[in-house]
């Protein structure tokens, strides 16, 4: 597993060379924004089973189907399992986000799990619907561009000093792209 | 690599939770000792050959007999190879100070180092002489800010240590 700053230390020793100042100035630009990292990082796992939550009812809604018998969220067994699932894969983003690096999704959470969902007979096609509704959401918490019309009851926003994170808000829905692309 | 997320990380996934508030501090607490060892990173690898160069000239000069037929440095292939590894030192010790810690040293300069020189029957007091002379060479403000100056040397007395 890597972060920002052993990404870029193992990519000069491939090179045998120093960590020099065009990867410095970069890393300076990951301490500079660390307490909006931070925050990001917060805003996902203070909302966690919400976020989790809202995609997998929302996936359902739009796919009633999956909840009659022989849909994959059919009986409270597989719908719990769909509900960890969802769970799974947000911890695994909240830890790239807080790293600035992909490698620990890549290699915990992502491989294999399509392998995996096409053993079990998940269907991907939900599965990545359910993870677009999560990278709606949570991108929404980390840049608090959430209103009370797309929150509903449960509208929350989270409480930052205001500022431009429109990177780190990229950053996290790249994550969510990764897993989407994983899967489907 | 160890580093004080992955590490934040790895116990979180073995727990299976979120990052904590706890985990959260304590990345916020790399981030603030961040400024000092990136800039102590930086100016390494900016002087990186001369300061090589330096440290290796320092320990010929302590013992000139590392010179003679027989012993490590009998030829320049040998001598040019002991450069090149106290290079390799200092890069482990430039990747130390970006990840806040001594996974670089510990993973690929430590390990194993003791039983590659005894069976290449090279000795470690030259290298340990070496690294003290940078180490005490090295001063504030005139190489780094003085934060900057205490990471730095932290990890030589690190190698130092090691191979003493």
């Amino acid at each position: 597993m890597l972060d920002a700053f052993s990404r870029s230390v193992v990519s000069a020793d491939a090179k045998t060379a120093a960590v020099g100042a065009g990867d410095i100035a970069a890393l300076r630009q990951y301490v500079a924004e660390g307490n909006k990292r931070l925050d990001a990082v917060n805003a996902i796992t203070s909302n966690a089973s919400c976020i989790v939550s809202d995609a997998v009812t929302g996936m359902i809604c739009e796919n009633t189907g999956l909840i009659q018998a022989g849909g994959n969220c059919y009986p409270n067994r597989r719908m719990a399992a769909c509900l960890r699932d969802g769970e799974i894969v947000l911890r695994y983003i909240s830890y790239a986000l807080l790293a600035g690096d992909a490698s620990v999704l890549d290699d915990r959470c992502l491989n294999g799990l399509k392998e995996t969902y096409i053993a079990l007979g998940v269907p991907t096609q939900s599965a990545a619907r359910a993870v677009a509704i999560m990278k709606a959401s949570a991108t929404a918490h980390i840049g608090e561009t959430n209103t009370p019309a797309n929150g509903g009851s449960k509208f929350r926003k989270m409480e930052t000093t205001q500022g431009d994170c429109s990177a780190l808000v990229a950053e996290a829905a790249s994550y969510f792209d990764r897993v989407i692309s994983a899967v489907a | 690599m160890k580093s004080v997320v992955t590490t934040i990380v790895t116990a979180a996934d073995a727990a299976g939770r979120f990052p904590s508030q706890n985990d959260l501090e304590a990345v916020q607490g790399n981030i603030q000792r961040a400024a000092a060892r990136l800039e102590a990173a930086e100016k390494l690898a900016a002087g990186l050959d001369a300061v090589t160069k330096e440290a290796g000239d320092a320990c010929f000069n302590k013992y000139p007999y590392l010179k003679q037929p027989g012993e490590a440095g009998e030829n320049q292939t040998k001598v040019d190879k002991c450069y090149r590894d106290l290079g390799h030192y200092l890069r482990l010790i430039n990747y130390c100070l970006v990840v806040g810690g001594t996974g670089p040293l510990d993973e690929w300069g430590i390990a194993g180092a003791r039983e590659v020189y005894r069976t290449l029957g090279l000795p470690t007091g030259p290298y340990v002489e070496a690294l003290t002379y940078t180490r005490d060479r090295a001063c504030a403000p005139r190489d780094m800010s003085p934060q900057a100056l205490n990471e730095f040397k932290s990890y030589l007395d690190y190698v130092i240590n090691a191979l003493s």
